[in-house]
């Protein structure tokens, strides 16, 4: 499977050099590579497209204002997750509990997505669910997580990140990140068992990060 | 116990995208954000503002600087011109008075004796007694008129 996050952060080294070197467009272009998927990763933690635009902005600020201080231990894309998954985390800890949602609208490609055509008839074509009643409950059930099982979820399941790579970002061993997976999946089945789709229905190729 | 069921239902969150052209317009923001961040005075300045406002409402009458100055002047000389004020010139000065004034001894007067016969007819039985007529100068009491 192919995901965003595999990307090799190529010219990332050069990108950040030049932007220590005083080029502030060199930073432009490394605000622009990682916005979609710092973004996604903020989205899924808050379910709030305002507050997600109001943190991404923060981020990219503090990377901006901190990036003499990177020293390269570690590589800018960690780096980046790492002070997106902090201040998200802090954030979260501060807003009130009871949110409001603020969802933003399903791409129309979901309509063709094998996964979805399966979880929403559930083999049956005649007990179908809306998209809105599925992103609803998939957004309810994901806010029932804890912060640590929300990110793991978040990194593996939606944006594809390896186990490796998650450990990096959130400091923690790989053991951890799958115990933390395997709880929270055990929780998002309990909450989500309509959607359990049965053995043997459509499954789409690579699918599995 | 298989969790792959579960992870492709929830993989279908990926779909859930900002509004159309939000990354275009997001650098856009950055930037205004960074120049509006950059226009925000930092708490320093806020506080050196403020000690300012408040050092300029307090009304002090021009000539009261130089009044002031004059008198700071006179008071740093009246206390550097004090005699002796130099510590350096004391034990000289000590010394010098020291040898000025040489200790005086009181200049002996010559004392007068007499053979006292006449009190009593019987003495020349006895060794002749000595009065002195003159009381030494340093028995004197201080208190005595």
């Amino acid at each position: 499977m192919t995901t965003e996050l595999e990307t090799p952060p190529n010219n990332d080294q050069e990108l950040v050099a030049r932007t220590q070197g005083g080029d502030p467009t060199a930073f432009d272009e490394l605000v622009v590579k990682y916005s979609p998927r710092l973004y996604g990763l903020i989205y899924h933690m808050t379910s709030n497209h305002e507050d997600t635009n109001d943190l991404l902005q923060d981020v990219f600020s503090k990377a901006y204002r901190s990036i003499c201080n990177f020293r390269g231990n570690s590589s800018f894309y960690t780096w980046m997750h790492s002070i997106a998954v902090n201040m998200t985390i802090n954030f979260l800890k501060k807003r009130n509990r009871r949110q409001h949602p603020s969802l933003n609208d399903p791409d129309s490609n979901i309509e063709n997505d094998p996964d979805f055509i399966a979880a929403t008839s559930n083999g049956d074509p005649t007990k179908e669910v809306s998209i809105h009643e599925l992103q609803k409950k998939l957004n309810a059930a994901m806010q029932k997580l804890s912060h640590d099982h929300r990110i793991v979820v978040t990194m593996f399941d939606i944006q594809g990140m390896p186990h490796a790579d998650i450990a990096k970002i959130l400091k923690v061993s790989e053991g951890t990140v799958r115990s933390r997976l395997f709880y929270a999946h055990r929780q998002l089945q309990n909450s989500l068992h309509e959607f359990k789709r049965k053995e043997g229905v459509t499954h789409s190729p690579g699918a599995t990060p | 116990m298989s969790h792959e069921p579960m992870h492709r239902v929830i993989r279908l969150k990926r779909y859930e995208k900002p509004p159309e052209g939000y990354f275009d317009n997001f650098l856009r923001d950055f930037h205004r954000r960074q120049r509006a961040e950059l226009l925000k005075p930092s708490l320093a300045t806020l506080l050196l503002e403020r000690l300012h406002g408040i050092l300029g409402e307090i009304r002090v009458p021009a000539m009261a600087y130089a009044g002031a100055t004059v008198v700071a002047v006179v008071a740093s000389i009246a206390i550097l011109g004090l005699p002796g004020h130099s510590q350096g010139e004391k034990p000289r000065a000590f010394a010098a008075s020291y040898q000025q004034a040489p200790v005086t001894i009181p200049k002996m007067q010559p004392v007068s004796l007499r053979v006292d016969t006449a009190s009593d007819p019987s003495a020349s039985a006895f060794p002749p007694s000595f009065i002195l007529n003159a009381r030494p100068a340093n028995h004197e009491s201080p208190l005595s008129f």
